[in-house]
């Protein structure tokens, strides 16, 4: 290489350098302003959202329709999801709203409105169906039936996850729901439950292993 | 297939699931008519307290009339045994008997003011009888625990119930959501 080579490489070296700390900087701006937008956006969301929580909390029916239209998206998956059922979900998710509007004012704003929502959801649609089983176990010991086990044939194609979540059996679908799709510990899901920790382990064990057939893995 | 590909096809799986599921039916009526319940059932709670009892001349709101004015003596009654000095202390028995005396008072009072209309169901006279057999229950209990606050208010709540029973299937058709 000559010397006018070397330093025209050298000086193009240079330039894609500054090329590089140039758009590295500006990209950071980028990201500053769009986190700045993303925080924005979230306070105007909180705000709003406080709003309506604070009209609700003082009684207003409005509100709390607006509330309800909001969230039940939210509540009756999770319901479904807990139940199994649709039917049994519909009336979790109305048992969910009736009690949300004595409990309302429990909410201290000290998480999001949403999570704390999820709580309430879980223990209601949880209580709800311990009361259902009272009289469907003494009519059917569903929980240890053999059928529960042959219950899917094997996945041939695409699979259907939440299908298979619903067909699970139902302590071993409330603990995996609650764990591996609501992301709850096996401590507060044994507390909520009232299933000793190595029980919820266990489901959960369960659950998957029962998954993996469904799904062709075993 | 090895166990991780089923790990890491559960999570895909799982991380595409819908966080949201709409019902297919509007739940929203439901939940407002059980709203709007509580807050009667609170509103009166709150008028016996306050002991605000308004008795409207029209024959709609007599049976709540009658059957706030019955929890109002009931809470008199209760009040009384814990004021008298004990040698004249009401004993539980004679408490109870008080209670029923005066609840078949005002339960035959609504059976003649109702006598010839027509019900809203027709097994309602057997749903009032599983009632009375339910009061009776709580009364042998009463027996052997005649100063129990529980089983007082349970037969208390067993009264009501009949109340609302008869005064609702009698109510007119409009009336009724």
């Amino acid at each position: 290489m000559t010397n006018s080579g070397f330093f025209f490489a050298a000086l193009n070296l240079c330039r894609l350098t500054c090329d590089l700390f140039y758009n590295l900087a500006n990209e950071d701006k980028r990201l500053t302003e769009y986190s700045n937008i993303v925080a924005a956006e979230h306070k105007f969301a909180t705000d709003d959202e406080r709003q309506l929580l604070l009209a609700v909390k003082n009684g207003n029916r409005q509100a709390y329709h607006q509330l309800y239209h909001q969230y039940i998206g939210q509540v009756y998956a999770l319901c479904y999801r807990l139940t199994g059922d649709k039917s049994l979900a519909e009336d979790a998710s109305q048992e969910v709203f009736i009690q949300l509007w004595r409990k309302i004012g429990d909410y201290s704003e000290q998480s999001k409105f949403s999570t704390w929502l999820h709580t309430v959801t879980s223990h209601i649609t949880i209580s709800y169906i311990r009361k259902q089983r009272g009289w469907v176990q003494r009519m059917f010991n569903i929980e240890n039936s053999s059928a529960v086990n042959n219950i899917a044939e094997p996945s041939a194609g695409e699979v259907d996850i939440e299908k298979y979540v619903l067909r699970l059996p139902e302590r071993a679908r409330i603990v995996f729901v609650l764990h591996a799709i609501e992301g709850y510990r096996h401590e507060e899901i044994a507390q909520m439950t009232n299933m000793a920790i190595g029980t919820s382990k266990a489901q959960f064990h369960r659950a998957k292993q029962l998954l993996e057939e469904w799904m062709g893995y075993a | 297939m090895h166990k991780p590909d089923f790990e890491h096809a559960l999570q895909d799986k799982l991380a595409q699931l819908d966080k949201q599921k709409q019902p297919e039916r509007d739940l929203w009526p439901g939940i407002e008519l059980a709203l709007v319940k509580q807050e009667d059932q609170a509103r009166n709670v709150h008028d016996l307290s306050d002991k605000k009892v308004r008795v409207n001349d029209n024959s709609r709101y007599w049976g709540r009339a009658v059957a706030l004015a019955a929890a109002v003596a009931i809470i008199a009654l209760v009040s009384w045994k814990g004021v008298l000095p004990n040698d004249d202390m009401i004993s539980g028995e004679e408490l109870v008997a008080a209670l029923s005396a005066q609840h078949e008072e005002q339960k035959n009072a609504l059976l003649v003011q109702f006598e010839g209309k027509n019900a809203l169901t027709n097994n309602w006279q057997q749903q009032l009888a599983e009632l009375d057999s339910a009061a009776e229950a709580i009364k042998k209990a009463l027996l052997n625990e005649p100063d129990n606050m529980a089983l007082l208010k349970m037969l208390q709540s067993v009264h009501q119930q009949q109340i609302n029973l008869i005064e609702r299937v009698h109510s007119p058709k409009w009336s009724q959501i």
